[in-house]
């Protein structure tokens, strides 16, 4: 039953936050307007609000003044709205009685939305009378108690996936791993080695996909996507379409028989990043999980033509079935883990590097496959123009990141990765090429990764501080021509080389736009999943149950997508482990399973 | 029965959003047509998520009529208009 407002007894609390807020607005003209609110019983000011002696303040107010309603008036609500509501709950006050709204935004050096001392008095003025207002008119969200599933969906099954999955199935949840292509393992499994140990890249991630497989919580559902997502932390309701592999995976041995008998070769874009080629039917590499072959339908002779079913003939379990369908299946989720990863930059748009003109220009990534044992070339540097060992190498840094043009930020990963195959070429493949890196800065900033720099340095890679601004390919040889101008050395550089790779920038995942839309996720300016506070709740989304981890939520390498994936996994345990959660009673009754109307 | 002269509308929105322009044209319209002080709040989920989260709204547009969620998804704006006299009746 709503109350009449002039009944309420609110107290305003302006916080200096240091000099934060009070070096930034004039605090004596803010409290003045305020103490003039109408609805306004009490206002004070603390040095830090947030503090012991800032909360106790508070709490005495409270009860001295009898008030009834709270409005703090300092940072952001998701860095220190509990905080207050915890505070304010302790003196006997209802949480969602309990209002932080941000005002620091304004006066904070730093900040990008600061403003001059008068706006952000005026800004500071308005916001909260704003606030009272609402505060003033404010009902109880009502609140019911509902039981959570213990289950797990994780999105996407590369390391930060498989890492979450893995945490939450010992914990004894159960947990749904949804991956996109046929095998799970994503992008790590292919890069061959990983900075800085120079560790083999699948060995030491087959522990990880082997357990996964076998994990008596975790039911891989490989070759499929999330397509809708309904409900609420601890009961969301998922279902996720099943892409037919034509092939029924209880019979198949992937022994790889239908594979050699297949006539049909595709050049494979997603396991050869492009640079080779595998059959129609395919097994998509030797330490793929599941090893189960997978035939693509848009290849397939027999699927185009009606003629063939080679395949069919050879294999020795009849596991081949042409008949499969695509299929909608439903789970129940009790929280979700998204843990979708990158893409690479397609270059091609940077047109001075003549990606897609120049047959010797290839993408790190490219490059990675290229140089592993197990990949399209097993493991020779070749160049695709002529099948020769290239003498010279340019590795062009911060192509499609650092740039106005494309993506402003710092793609974190390439500096890094550029040493690596510097140091691979050098140590284990081409010994006498000589490589070139290109670049703006190098960044090198994580556990042991200066000294893999100095390392590289010492291998006698060449570094040269600058970029060219244009590639030109010379007709006769496919050389590769292009000026840098080096300040370090104060002279321009003319360089022909035999090849150049790019280091492309880390994108969100193809279909990370669309996900987001079925999950109500917030994505940031560059299309990242948007977390929650970027310093101190970096794994939570704008949907409570909603986590993110790896690659999807910026770029960033493999040790921290394994933090991050921890993270997520401890945050889902800290939501479900007690069997039941507090909601708001609108959420139930219109989003959840038992939904009204 | 209490009367109140006023109800705070808080309107859930994101930039991306088809439905949310809609909702922010009727509440307009309702403001100008209901004889009370409609106090209206947009709220970007994208800017304040903790508000959003606080309500438990995993989807825009979605209306708050003092501090009690009352529509996520576009409203009808009958049951839109019905909900804020339903709040001014008390």
């Amino acid at each position: 039953m709503p109350s009449d407002s002039k009944d309420k007894r609110i107290g305003v609390f302006i916080c200096h936050c240091g000099k934060n807020i009070a070096g930034g607005v004039d605090i004596e003209a803010l409290l003045q307007s305020i103490r003039e609110t109408p609805g306004v019983k009490f206002v004070a000011e603390n040095r830090y609000s947030c503090s012991e002696d800032g909360q106790i303040d508070i709490q005495n107010a409270i009860q001295d003044q009898e008030l009834d309603r709270v409005i703090i008036a300092a940072c952001a609500p998701s860095l220190h709205l509990m905080t207050f509501q915890r505070c304010g709950e302790s003196a006997g006050i209802e949480p969602s009685f309990v209002d932080l709204i941000d005002i620091r935004k304004w006066t904070m050096h730093g900040n990008p939305e600061k403003v001059d001392p008068d706006e952000a008095l005026e800004r500071s003025k308005k916001l909260i009378k704003q606030a009272v207002k609402r505060m003033s008119l404010k009902r109880v969200i009502p609140q019911v108690v509902v039981k959570t599933e213990p289950s797990v969906l994780v999105i996407g099954g590369g390391v930060a996936g498989l890492e979450a999955a893995l945490d939450l199935a010992d914990k004894g949840y159960e947990v749904n791993l949804v991956e996109r292509l046929p095998t799970i393992g994503g992008k790590m499994a292919l890069l061959y080695k990983v900075f800085p140990t120079n560790d083999c890249a699948p060995c030491i991630l087959a522990p990880k996909t082997a357990y996964a497989n076998i994990h008596p919580g975790i039911n891989l559902l490989t070759y499929s996507e999330v397509t809708a997502v309904e409900g609420y932390i601890g009961n969301f309701s998922v279902k996720v379409t099943r892409k037919p592999r034509y092939i029924n995976e209880d019979s198949c041995t992937g022994c790889g028989l239908c594979v050699e008998k297949c006539p049909q070769k595709v050049i494979d874009s997603v396991y050869s990043a492009g640079i080779g080629e595998r059959k129609a039917i395919y097994i998509p590499y030797d330490l793929a999980i599941p090893k189960k072959a997978v035939i693509d339908d848009e290849n397939c002779l027999y699927m185009k033509t009606g003629a063939c079913r080679l395949c069919e003939d050879e294999c020795p379990t009849d596991a081949i079935d042409f008949d499969q369908e695509s299929r909608t299946i439903e789970l129940k989720a009790g929280a979700i883990i998204v843990a979708t990863g990158f893409d690479e930059y397609n270059p091609t748009e940077k047109t001075e590097y003549g990606y897609d003109r120049y047959d010797n220009v290839i993408t790190q990534y490219q490059l990675a496959r290229i140089l592993d044992i197990d990949g399209p070339t097993k493991g020779k540097l070749l160049r695709p123009s002529d099948g020769k060992e290239p003498q010279n190498i340019a590795m062009i840094q911060c192509v499609g990141s650092r740039d106005e043009n494309t993506n402003e930020y710092c793609s974190s990963i390439c500096c890094m990765y550029a040493l690596k195959h510097a140091q691979i070429i050098r140590e284990m493949v081409l010994p006498d090429t000589e490589i070139y890196i290109c670049y703006i800065d190098m960044r090198t900033a994580g556990k042991n990764f200066e000294a893999y720099y100095r390392r590289t340095r010492e291998l006698g890679i060449n570094f040269i501080r600058g970029r060219p601004g244009e590639i030109i390919e010379e007709t006769d040889t496919k050389n590769l021509i292009m000026k840098v101008e080096d300040p370090d050395l104060g002279r321009l550089l003319n360089l022909e080389v035999e090849m150049v790779v790019l280091s492309c920038a880390t994108l969100p995942s193809e279909g990370t736009e669309q996900l987001s839309g079925i999950l109500g996720t917030a994505l940031d300016e560059n299309g990242f999943y948007q977390e929650v506070h970027p310093k101190l709740r970096p794994v939570e989304t704008n949907v409570r149950g909603i986590y993110i981890c790896g690659a999807a939520q910026g770029p960033k390498d493999i040790p921290d997508s394994i933090v991050q994936a921890k993270a997520a996994a401890s945050c889902v345990d800290g939501e479900l482990r007690k069997g039941e959660i507090k909601l708001p009673e609108f959420i139930v009754k219109t989003t959840g399973p038992d939904k009204e109307g | 029965m209490i009367k109140l002269e006023e109800v705070y509308v808080e309107d859930f929105m994101s930039p991306g959003c088809v439905g949310c322009p809609a909702v922010k044209a009727m509440l307009e319209e309702l403001s100008d047509e209901l004889e009370c002080e409609l106090i209206i709040e947009e709220v970007d989920i994208t800017v304040d998520a903790t508000r959003a989260a606080q309500y438990g709204i995993m989807s825009v547009p979605a209306v708050a009529i003092n501090g009690i969620l009352k529509f996520v998804g576009l409203p009808d704006r009958k049951e839109l208009k019905d909900a804020i006299i339903e709040e001014l009746e008390g």
